[in-house]
């Protein structure tokens, strides 16, 4: 079956390959027959992946240890539902669900625009597939989910991590690279309209809704991680800059800008260049990220840990994107010309680039603090590093501005904006912040960054509803029903404009949860039985410590009572839980209790039995649930904007039945909301590793050698000696120490091991020299060569059948051109 | 017409620039934390009085004050070593023996940690973080290594 699995994935590399060269040169010969062959192979590529992924989730599910993949992240004991999400709980696994995406996204979008953008369309399968082929170029070289062990095949699994055992790991991860995965179709075809020259709007048009959907994904998925570090780590905070979650941000920055950027393209044609480098750099982020976190560039506590080799093979993936990328950019600039320029400061259009601007902003800054400790130890050689107070410090005014221009953009009028409308438009929201501003200060708030966010919410609240109530109004003039009718229709005929204003909404509502964060108040104490902790407006009495037992954990309970003020609220129980089978990194059960005021949050720290006195760590979160409704209220919002045009027809026409169909959604994602947020406590941990079983501190280089080095008794299946945990590990290890302990250089103690065993079974690596590095040389050299095998047949195809055609060239090319002003004429009308 | 515009934008363009690189550089020389191995500091103490430090090694000899959060602990790396203060509360892993990073300042009597400024090693949020786990990446403490030579 491992065997069925990488076969799988070389073929889908082949066939990738293929899809790739047919439809360039079927494009370039005009040859139907080859693009669409090209196609064909496209779609296969996505039926392979499916095959390959049913092949590892079956592995899963039937307990194949011999896979080393389903060994490291599951047991017989995991729940079903976890192994299957198993799959995507490492490294190698979330590299095939990425390619498994890609091609299924892949195939869709070339499914849809298949007749619509039929000249973009080679290409797009081009760039999809040449994605494909490095992701799985990595897998196949690098990191194979299906290797197996050559022998001693373990009776059970590993187990995947308690910390990730839970339904927002489940759906957490998929949702970010759904985001992630969704923007390499806009990438695709900004790159098949670079190719082809094609650079009217119509591929715009083409990955609006593309880029909609990925966006709202990763929304989704940077949400989830926070309501995940929220409920699961216990540390008290949603947000911690980790560059983990800022590789998820930084295309999301860049994404939300091309989103309003691209309807000043459609309204004015300007910004057309912007346009297309935005979608580069969205794209350029997400690979960056995920290479940022996986290759061990940026050193953390929390980083993913260092892989040199497939650094190598990102950096030289993300060299040849950008410059093939920007290079196509720059041949195309003479035809990206704007069509207008900016009449005035004071208009939409310049709201919009501020936006951009500020959109950009945040994206660089956060990828230079990310990697700034990598940046400075390489330009000083000093390490530095910054903390979450530099971000907050940076990030606070930029999201206040941003937040400002939510508000502002919408009320400036294209292209300028008469003296006379700005008094008309912004009276009343400035009158609300200023009434919010002044009741705030009077109220005694004296954290500056929260009192202004509540002013600008105002501010934002009231233009939204003013757009709301005029919009109406003026409907209302038409159609003479009553109000509410009136904003229902009114939003069912504009859904982009106002789902757009209902996605503000929710931004605003998250601000305010994020201002919350202003007032929190927090105390770290010990506790012994009876006596009691105020935080804010909360008491919390300590009563007793309970252990309790099931067939997985040990669990040790505090059971509390909360109170506000003097009413009693009930009991709440933090707890720790220890797995059977990691008793060294206890999971942390936060206890919540939550109102959309403030969140009473619990975390027990520490414990003694038999005083029964604990250490707590209390926390009084305010304005923390209006986060999640808002992203609720922001998903809604997005999704009525992504409403198909169609529906806009009958929606305009029934209005009931739209105003249904919106009420559905959002009662389906408010229950899956709440749903997820009412869901028990599965499985949680702190964010921390276990205590390694190293107590003396070994010096670097000893370390480096026990890596390099496997154990020798045969049943280890090759470990290296400082993971393995038998008994001859632990002989050579003190061996290794001998050796290093009388000044062997690693050459030394590498040859020592050779001489001893007589062959380089000891070696975890072959030695890189002579004939062996031949050896290490093999996999890269036959993926250049095959790269380059495609390009130059790509390039004969087409040759050929120009030379063949040089005869009656002459009358097909008038024929085309022809065909090329009939396409335009109907794309216009389109 | 059109030069006096590609002037105007430049200027501004370098005046915004040169504004953000001076607050980005006066609000980093606040920021910033040394990143630092025990022995890297401890050869000369003295240099390091008042700086801002991340400093990485064992803790050893941890001792809590009876019914406090206060810990007194020795963090120590290639011989040499370091006594820290530290008041609230401390990861699950923070044992005798485990690798440490702590964040604080250090003076003339000894470290003093931060509120929040233990960190015991920590796998990602992805990667299950089984000591005995196969593949490539398999070093102890794979993030925090390599910065020390």
């Amino acid at each position: 079956m491992p065997a069925l699995g990488t076969f799988l994935l070389l073929t889908c590399f082949v066939v990738a390959a293929y899809a790739a060269t047919a439809s360039v040169a079927g494009a370039r010969r005009q040859s139907t027959r080859l693009t669409e062959s090209g196609i064909g192979a496209f779609y296969l590529v996505t039926a392979l992946m499916a095959v390959a992924s049913s092949v590892i989730i079956y592995a899963f599910v039937t307990d194949s240890y011999a896979i080393k993949y389903v060994d490291r992240y599951s047991d017989a004991a995991q729940p079903l539902l976890f192994k299957i999400t198993a799959f995507w709980g490492g490294l190698d696994g979330s590299i095939m669900f990425w390619v498994l995406l890609l091609s299924v996204f892949g195939a869709i979008a070339v499914r849809n625009s298949r007749e619509s953008h039929r000249e973009l369309i080679p290409y797009v399968v081009a760039t999809i597939a040449i994605v494909e082929m490095f992701f799985l170029f990595l897998m196949v070289m690098h990191n194979n989910p299906f290797e197996t062990y050559l022998a001693d095949i373990p009776p059970d699994g590993q187990g995947l991590n308690p910390l990730l055992q839970n339904v927002y790991m489940v759906i957490h991860p998929p949702s970010l690279y759904i985001g992630f995965v969704g923007m390499t179709i806009p990438f695709a075809f900004g790159m098949a309209a670079l190719a082809t020259g094609h650079l009217d709007d119509s591929w715009l048009r083409a990955v609006r809704r593309w880029t909609m959907v990925s966006w709202l994904f990763l929304s989704l998925g940077l949400t989830l991680g926070m309501i995940w570090a929220y409920e699961e780590l216990g540390w008290g905070g949603y947000w911690g800059w980790d560059p983990v979650e800022n590789a998820g941000l930084l295309p999301w920055f860049t994404a939300t800008a091309f989103l309003h950027s691209v309807m000043v393209q459609e309204r004015r044609g300007m910004l057309r260049v912007w346009n297309m480098t935005l979608v580069i750099l969205t794209f350029f982020l997400t690979i960056f990220g995920t290479f940022m976190t996986r290759s061990g560039v940026v050193q953390s506590v929390h980083a993913f840990g260092e892989d040199k080799e497939l650094g190598l093979m990102f950096t030289v993936f993300m060299a040849l994107l950008l410059v093939v990328s920007f290079g196509l950019l720059l041949y195309r600039l003479p035809l990206l010309r704007a069509r207008h320029e900016l009449d005035s400061w004071v208009s939409r259009e310049a709201a919009f680039l501020a936006n951009n601007w500020i959109l950009l902003f945040s994206a660089v800054f956060v990828l230079f603090a990310t990697m700034f400790p990598t940046l400075s130890e390489s330009l000083t050689g000093e390490r530095l590093t910054v903390g979450p107070p530099f971000f907050n410090k940076w990030m606070l005014p930029i999201g206040l501005a941003l937040l400002l221009l939510t508000g502002v953009g919408p009320l400036l009028a294209w292209r300028k904006s008469t003296v006379e409308n700005l008094w008309q438009q912004f009276l009343w929201p400035t009158v609300a912040a200023l009434v919010t501003g002044v009741t705030v200060v009077a109220l005694g708030v004296r954290v500056w960054s929260s009192g202004t966010c509540f002013a600008m919410s105002a501010f934002v609240t009231t233009t939204l509803f003013q757009e709301f109530v005029r919009g109406a109004r003026v409907r209302q003039q038409y159609s003479g029903s009553d109000l509410l009718t009136s904003a229902v229709g009114l939003v069912a005929r504009n859904q982009r404009r106002y789902g757009g204003y209902i996605v503000h909404l929710g931004i605003v509502l998250m601000a305010l949860g994020f201002a919350g964060e202003g007032f929190k108040q927090e105390e770290q104490l010990l506790l012994k039985p009876g006596e009691t902790v105020t935080v804010g407006p909360f008491t919390v009495r300590h009563d007793a410590i309970t252990i309790t037992q099931d067939a997985q954990k040990q669990m040790v309970t505090a059971r509390m009572t909360a109170f506000q003020g003097s009413r009693e609220l009930g009991t709440i129980t933090p707890a720790k839980w220890f797995y059977n089978k990691r008793t060294d990194e206890p999971t942390t059960e936060v206890a919540i209790r939550r109102s959309f005021a403030y969140d009473l949050y619990v975390v027990l720290a520490g414990f003694d039995a038999e005083q029964q006195s604990a250490t707590f760590h209390v926390v009084v979160n305010p304005l923390v649930n209006w986060i999640w409704a808002g992203f609720a209220i922001l998903a809604l919002g997005t999704l009525l904007a992504l409403l198909p045009e169609r529906a806009l027809a009958i929606a305009s026409v029934k209005v009931p039945e739209a105003a249904a169909t919106g009420t559905t959604t959002s009662a389906l994602l408010l229950a899956a909301l709440l749903g997820s947020a009412a869901f028990p406590h599965v499985a949680h941990a702190q964010h921390v590793e276990g205590a390694s079983t190293v107590v003396v501190p070994m010096s670097a280089f000893e370390r480096e050698i026990q890596n390099d080095i496997v154990c020798m008794c045969g049943t280890c299946g090759r470990k290296r000696i400082d993971e393995c945990t038998c008994g001859k590990a632990e002989e050579m290890r003190i061996e290794v120490a001998g050796l290093v302990k009388q000044g062997y250089t690693r050459e030394q103690v590498l040859d020592y091991y050779v001489q001893k065993y007589g062959s380089q079974e000891p070696l975890a690596m072959p030695i890189d020299k002579g004939f062996n590095r031949l050896a290490w040389a093999v996999p890269y050299g036959l993926g250049v060569f095959g790269a380059a095998l495609a390009g130059v047949t790509a390039l004969r195809w087409s040759r050929k059948r120009h030379e063949l055609e040089d005869a009656p060239a002459v009358a097909s090319t008038e024929g085309d051109a022809w065909q090329t002003k009939l396409d335009e004429e109907l794309r216009d009308l389109d | 017409m059109s030069a006096t515009k590609t002037a105007k934008i430049a200027i501004s363009t370098l005046v915004l620039g040169l504004a953000f690189s001076a607050m980005l550089y006066s609000s980093l020389n606040e920021e910033t934390q040394y990143y630092k191995h025990v022995d890297e500091v401890m050869t000369q103490p003295g240099e390091w009085y008042g700086k801002r430090l991340q400093l990485h090694g064992h803790a050893s000899d941890i001792r809590r004050k009876a019914d406090s959060l206060d810990y007194r602990f020795e963090v120590a790396h290639n011989g040499q070593l370091v006594r820290a203060s530290y008041t609230g509360i401390v990861p699950d892993t923070f044992k005798d023996g485990s690798e440490v990073v702590i964040k604080g300042t250090l003076g003339p009597q000894g470290f003093v940690v931060e509120p929040g400024g233990v960190m015991a090693k920590c796998p990602s949020k992805y990667e299950a973080g089984a000591p005995g786990a196969p593949g490539k990446v398999s070093r102890p403490a794979p993030g925090i290594q390599s910065s020390a030579n």
